[in-house]
């Protein structure tokens, strides 16, 4: 290209990115494109993020005070014996097409996931927590539970549909709304094929600062630090660890920390039959040294203070009630002990290479692709640690698509390993990732392990009244868990949000992210 | 020859068979692959009740229920809404977005194509610019088309699906489209190659010597094989705006029908392939009507002779 013709560009990008950056329209890089705009049929976390903006939930958790509030709702009462809850609601709230909320579109909401031909495994989930809804007045809803909750309005962090656009119960993914959804939350939104773009709906209990977002797929994170430096966008949702640096180093950003309970794990597949025995798994969890693989895929150095990277032993983050503290850490290998483990359970060692029934050990270990992102190389040095340690090993990238068709319904089993990664919310519920597959449980459970003890403490989890019971629980069930091994449990790591400094206000909510939008401000 | 009018015709049932057969294949495909075609296209981890999915989308009934069903659809211009890629939007909103943006695409990637042709018909354009053009014409359009990707995020970053952006992503796209793959040094030596070979005809050179115009001697003969090197030309360019659209990151047909397949959304695929399909055809029709008019001028008896 010609010198001229590449002023010529140049000139006309600086000049598009200075209208852009001066008016109160704002720009932010996703992980990707939401698949849908409706809460039933959330698949990813930039779904969740996405809901928040244009919907309501019924009750959600202040990021500040971590008190149980709602925008929607006026007052509430226990009702039915403790099995229900009537909800008053504000009155003059209005959906972004002008139609005003009522209880009628609470109930519909509920009534939605009751609905068996409503195809959603969260409106199934769901089925499992409601027994229906009555709307008494127009701003009274009357929600039934199928049993006695402890923390009822804990189960009412749903987000509310409107009736008058779906009109029957039964939803389908590709309704219209799945697109273009008609919401109460502070913003309006629109998906388009290359990104999302959201504008200000004022409203009663809404009143959000800023006239216009658009969301746009980040791509390399390389190229979206750069294009963030350059005011091309004014934030990032998620920076990865080794890019942080040049963040901070710059004046004109900030690094905003992103609590999304977030903690990686590797799954071992029990129903290969050398990792069946337990001291086999016990063995990998000792090969595996956590700090080298820390310093070599995120690039914390051993004693890092501020690390973003904090080892776990169990199925929680530290910061967790759940997190058992009795239970240590492994962030060393011991392969003395992990090699006597192995020949306990009766792998023999020929010419440096693990063999099982005579036929050497070949470990095929797959990782969601995307987690390269956050942490580089890691499936590599996984697939090193355990070929020093004399196994075999096939190393693949599994994609999101294989992912979520394979290796989250159970059908990954040829892969010996895989590593991946959880997010919560506030409720850690990890009853679907270890509960046996049946009945609709464990949905989430990756190689289809099964444990009565496991499910009997998750059985103990699920029936608990009070949190000093379910805390007992997990806490127990993070012991056994931290015994038997169907995950080695490698760390929790920080997530990180890059904005402007022109961007004010701008509190993150744990998880959902944009649950105090109102207070978020661009612009002088 | 007498049978003139076969080879117009078989365009003509091509171009009426292409529209049909095209969703047909890729029917067929959606059933040959592995799985229920209800749980590829939505996960049973997405949405749970597949069955009740499938009957909304007429794929519990067969794939022969489905295809005509569809096709019955497509008929009255209603291709149902999209179930992945956007879901709930009407696929023909999503058709009718992305046809203006391929149309201006290929159209201006023609434009040179064009004038090169009548330049070499007219023998303008020295044979010596030929080696020139079929140096540039060695590049890939992938290889071009990712340059002008690299120039176009480095100058609008985030802002490269704004209207000036696009803009110059279209003129990008189109400069790629037209000078990759041989595009327009094809076109170039091609109308060259036919229009000398006319010339050589002996009632070419008999009426030189009578003074007068070549180009109006042998356009007539020639013009049912030049509609058919446009034609080609043409479907050249459609097929490369695939990768271009891809690429550069045009919202096209080509990126729609690319976006669709990559999130299993049949019907966005189904048609974006009709159209494809359709316009294949469009193409077809013309060629024939070309064909047709030319056979019939060139059959008419010159003025003045008394027969």
């Amino acid at each position: 290209m010609k010198p001229t013709t590449r002023t010529l560009l140049t000139a006309l990008g600086l000049a598009a990115t200075a209208t852009f950056a001066t008016g109160a329209s704002l720009t932010f890089y996703e992980e990707s494109l939401p698949s849908s705009m409706n809460p039933l049929f959330a698949s990813s976390m930039v779904d969740n993020r996405v809901h928040e903006l244009v919907l309501d939930r019924i009750y959600h958790h202040d990021p500040i005070t971590n008190e149980l509030v709602s925008d929607v709702v006026e007052r509430w009462e226990l009702a039915d014996g403790g099995k229900g809850v009537r909800l008053y609601l504000k009155k003059g709230i209005k959906w972004h097409d002008g139609q005003s909320m009522t209880a009628e579109d609470v109930c519909f909401t509920i009534d939605s996931m009751l609905d068996e031909g409503t195809p959603s495994p969260i409106a199934e989930k769901k089925r499992a927590v409601f027994a229906g809804c009555d709307a008494e007045k127009n701003d009274v809803a009357l929600v039934k539970f199928v049993k006695i909750f402890h923390n009822p309005l804990n189960r009412l962090g749903i987000h509310i549909l409107p009736k008058h656009v779906f009109g029957e119960t039964a939803i389908r993914p590709d309704h219209q709304f799945s697109n273009r959804p008609v919401g109460t939350g502070p913003m309006k939104g629109s998906m388009g094929r290359r990104g999302v773009v959201f504008e200000k709906y004022k409203n009663v209990h809404h009143d959000p600062q800023i006239d216009q977002m658009t969301l746009q797929e980040g791509g390399d994170p390389l190229v979206q630090v750069r294009t963030l430096l350059n005011n091309g966008v004014q934030g990032i949702i998620a920076v990865p660890p080794p890019y942080r640096a040049d963040v901070s180093a710059s004046d004109e950003l900030t690094l905003k920390s992103y609590d999304l309970r977030s903690w990686w794990f590797v799954a071992v597949n029990q129903e290969k039959a050398y990792l069946a025995d337990k001291r086999v798994r016990q063995a990998l969890n000792l090969i595996v040294d956590r700090t080298d693989l820390r310093q070599l895929s995120i690039g914390v150095k051993p004693g890092e203070q501020n690390s973003p990277c904090e080892f776990i032993s169990g199925p929680f983050v530290q910061t967790s009630p759940y997190y058992n503290r009795s239970v240590p850490t492994q962030p060393r290998s011991d392969k003395e002990k992990a090699f006597l483990l192995l020949k306990e359970a009766g792998l023999k060692q020929v010419g440096g290479r693990w063999h099982y029934n005579g036929q050497p050990i070949t470990m095929r270990i797959g990782m969601k692709a995307p987690l390269n992102n956050e942490a580089p190389d890691l499936l590599s040095q996984v697939g090193n640690q355990l070929g020093a340690a004399g196994f075999d090993r096939q190393e693949f990238r599994i994609t999101v698509d294989d992912w979520n068709r394979k290796v989250l319904t159970g059908q990954a089993t040829d892969y010996d390993l895989v590593v991946g990664k959880w997010s919560f919310g506030l409720v850690e519920d990890v009853n679907p990732l270890f509960h046996t597959r049946k009945d609709n449980r464990g949905a989430l459970n990756i190689f289809n392990y099964a444990n009565p003890q496991v499910d009997a403490l998750l059985a103990q989890f699920d029936a608990a009244r009070t949190d000093t019971e379910a805390k007992d629980a997990y806490h127990k069930l993070h012991e056994k868990l931290a015994e038997e091994l169907p995950y080695l449990f490698l760390w929790k790591l920080d997530t990180k949000s890059a904005w402007r400094t022109e961007v004010r206000g701008n509190t993150i909510s744990p998880y959902f992210y944009w649950t105090a939008f109102d207070s978020w401000k661009y612009g002088s | 020859m007498k049978r003139w009018w076969i080879r117009p015709l078989v365009r003509v049932v091509a171009a009426c068979l292409l529209p049909v057969a095209v969703p047909a294949v890729i029917t067929a495909f959606i059933w040959a692959l592995p799985g229920d075609p209800a749980s590829i296209i939505c996960p049973p981890e997405l949405c749970g009740g597949t069955a009740e999915l499938a009957e909304a989308w007429n794929l519990d009934q067969g794939a022969t229920h489905f295809y005509t069903t569809w096709m019955g659809a497509a008929m009255t211009g209603d291709f149902g809404n999209s179930w992945r890629l956007q879901p709930g939007v009407p696929v023909g909103e999503l058709l009718a977005s992305s046809i203006p943006w391929t149309a201006a695409l290929v159209v201006l990637a023609f434009v040179p194509l064009l004038v090169g042709a009548a330049g070499a018909a007219a023998r303008i354009i020295p044979r010596q610019v030929d080696a020139i053009l079929q140096a540039v014409g060695l590049t890939p359009s992938v290889v071009l088309a990712l340059c002008a990707a690299a120039v176009v995020t480095i100058t609008y970053g985030a802002f490269a699906f704004d209207d000036e952006a696009m803009r110059v992503k279209l003129l990008l796209g189109a400069l790629c489209l037209g000078l990759a793959d041989q595009a327009l040094s094809g076109a170039v030596t091609g109308v060259r190659g036919l229009m000398e070979e006319e010339r050589k005809q002996r009632y070419v050179q008999i009426a030189i010597l009578r003074g007068e115009s070549v180009l109006s001697n042998t356009l007539p003969n020639t013009l049912g094989a030049l509609a058919g090197q446009m034609r080609a030309r043409l479907l050249h360019l459609l097929s490369g705006a695939v990768i271009v659209e891809v690429v550069i990151r045009i919202d096209g047909l080509g990126d729609l029908l690319w976006q669709g397949t990559l999130s299993q959304d049949f019907g966005v695929v189904l048609a974006a392939a009709f159209g494809f399909a359709l316009l294949s055809a469009l193409l077809l029709l013309l060629q024939a009507l070309v064909e047709v008019a030319t056979a019939l001028h060139v059959r008419r008896s010159p003025a003045g002779v008394v027969s």
